[in-house]
């Protein structure tokens, strides 16, 4: 495989969004391109990853409709739809496009409008990636299975509410400071949960797991420059390297799972990325996990190799993964305050890395951050895509 | 509309799997015969989901993994009022999901 370089990284305003899907597509498209600062090199490719077009917005073959908003004739278009795993689905296609040697450059648009659909249709549209007949027609939505997998999980591990709220404790403060993030409001322990208006602030959403243990639903779009060796020669620049990409699925139904705590595929892409990367977890400087709900966050940065199982939120706890800890984890807020535009997200996920491997982070920067990893989980951890990215001196 | 939930059993190894897939995970066997998923078994875990997706019109559904006793793991909708980790229930049948004019039927959890 050829090396493949990210030259460019951009993002829309994560919120609501008045802007239609192809507007929010070509913004944080442009974004990426002006980043790169591609001169006369020509686009050869177009990925573009949702998850909701076809049902919320009515749009479909979004990969076309981007190049022609960006009128990147002939480019090569395609849209890749894998559940909330679509944006680093479609990094991976864009990377492999690159690394067989069939495109030198690929723009990587993750994009998603499903504030424009009441909460109903909202939860549904996401819900109908559960089992069709074993899971979607009880009513399972996502918050339910997180519900049910956190039940479990602080059964087993010791696992309190404080420790989740902990999460949205500290992803807020990270969101804060990033101009991009869909919330940016601070939040405290006793406004979340201990003061007795805690229980109307923080309603319960799926028991345990309360309002701000879930991400909001947001729109917007983020997107990626992926260039070829020669091409990122000619650029010059920073130099970030895609090290290595892991994926791995997972039974549909999470009750078919032997030990349903255990985010096996998570672990095996991690493993995967790794290993392709050359590096393993203690060479990680900083981290994007996938915490559409808190517990998520504990759970993956065990999955991914970080802490040993069951201990995530002791790590936690000890103020480890704080923008000013060993091992900063979610600097860009995550999902939980940065916001969850579905098939944006796995693309936001590494438009931030791109950003903290460059160092152009301002306020939420983490120093000297030369490796960095991103895991986006989909479905409810039937296919996960796993990223090690590497800043070359 | 079944009036039964069914699993596949694997003519080659026996395993039974719920829901069906079109190879036996286990021996990758593409033979099965239908079986009935249903009995007496315990609560794995559950919760109250307030977050619904459309065609519900109430507050909340009470949602449960079963581990049924011969081994089998069935995901429903549990009617006891005081749910716990472990308690044993059986399966009943019954309106699961009203789509427009459909009573789709699935598995209730009930406690014995």
């Amino acid at each position: 495989m050829k090396p493949v370089y990210i030259a460019g990284a951009g993002m829309t305003q994560f919120g609501r969004s008045e802007w239609t899907l192809m507007q929010l597509a070509s913004v944080a498209s442009l974004a990426a391109l002006h980043h790169a600062n591609l001169g006369e090199t020509p686009v050869d490719g177009v990925v573009v990853a949702n998850m909701g077009a076809a049902r919320v917005n009515r749009q479909t073959a979004l990969g076309s409709a981007l190049v022609d908003q960006l009128a990147l004739y002939p480019a090569t278009a395609e849209s890749v739809e894998n559940g909330p795993a679509s944006g680093a689905s479609a990094f991976k296609v864009g990377v492999q496009a690159i690394a067989s040697g069939m495109a030198d450059v690929v723009l990587v648009t993750g994009v998603e409008r499903m504030r424009v659909v009441n909460g109903l249709e909202g939860t549904d549209f996401v819900a109908s990636l559960s089992h069709p007949e074993a899971e979607y027609i009880y009513g399972v939505t996502l918050p339910a299975l997180a519900g049910m997998f956190a039940r479990l999980v602080m059964d087993k591990f010791g696992v309190e509410r404080k420790h989740l709220a902990m999460v949205a404790i500290k992803n807020h403060e990270n969101a804060a400071k990033n101009p991009y993030a869909h919330i940016r409001q601070t939040v405290t322990m006793e406004g979340i949960l201990t003061l007795p208006e805690a229980a109307v602030n923080n309603p319960l959403i799926a028991d345990p797991l309360h309002m701000f243990d879930c991400c909001p639903v947001s729109d917007g779009a983020a997107s990626l420059v992926l260039v070829s060796e020669d091409v990122a020669a000619k650029l010059g620049g920073p130099r970030v390297r895609v090290a290595g990409i892991g994926q791995a699925t997972d039974t549909h139904a999470v009750h078919e799972r032997e030990d349903p705590t255990d985010l096996k595929s998570v672990r095996l892409a991690a493993g995967t990325a790794f290993d392709r990367a050359g590096l393993k977890p203690q060479d990680v400087d900083v981290v994007e996990l996938h915490d559409a709900f808190t517990i998520l966050e504990i759970a993956e940065s065990e999955a991914s190799g970080f802490f040993p199982r069951g201990e995530g939120h002791k790590a936690l706890e000890r103020g480890e993964t704080r923008l000013d800890g060993v091992l900063p984890i979610n600097p860009s807020g995550g999902l939980k305050a940065k916001g969850h535009p579905v098939g944006a997200t796995g693309v936001a996920q590494l438009v931030e890395l791109v950003w903290q491997l460059r160092g152009e982070c301002d306020a939420r920067q983490v120093k000297d951050a030369k490796v960095a990893y991103a895991c986006n989980f989909g479905g409810f951890g039937n296919n996960v895509v796993a990223s090690v990215l590497q800043r070359e001196a | 509309m079944s009036d039964k939930v069914y699993g596949m059993k694997c003519n080659s190894c026996g395993t039974v799997s719920y829901p069906k897939h079109a190879v036996c995970p286990n021996c990758r066997n593409e033979t099965f015969e239908e079986v009935a998923i249903g009995g007496e078994g315990k609560v794995l875990t559950y919760t109250d989901v307030y977050a619904l997706a459309i065609e519900y019109d109430t507050r909340y559904l009470r949602l449960a993994i079963v581990e049924l006793d011969d081994g089998i793991r069935v995901t429903g909708q549990l009617l006891d009022e005081e749910p716990k980790l472990g308690m044993r229930v059986k399966t009943i049948l019954g309106t699961v999901r009203q789509s427009g004019e459909t009573a789709i039927q699935g598995l209730q959890f009930v406690s014995v």
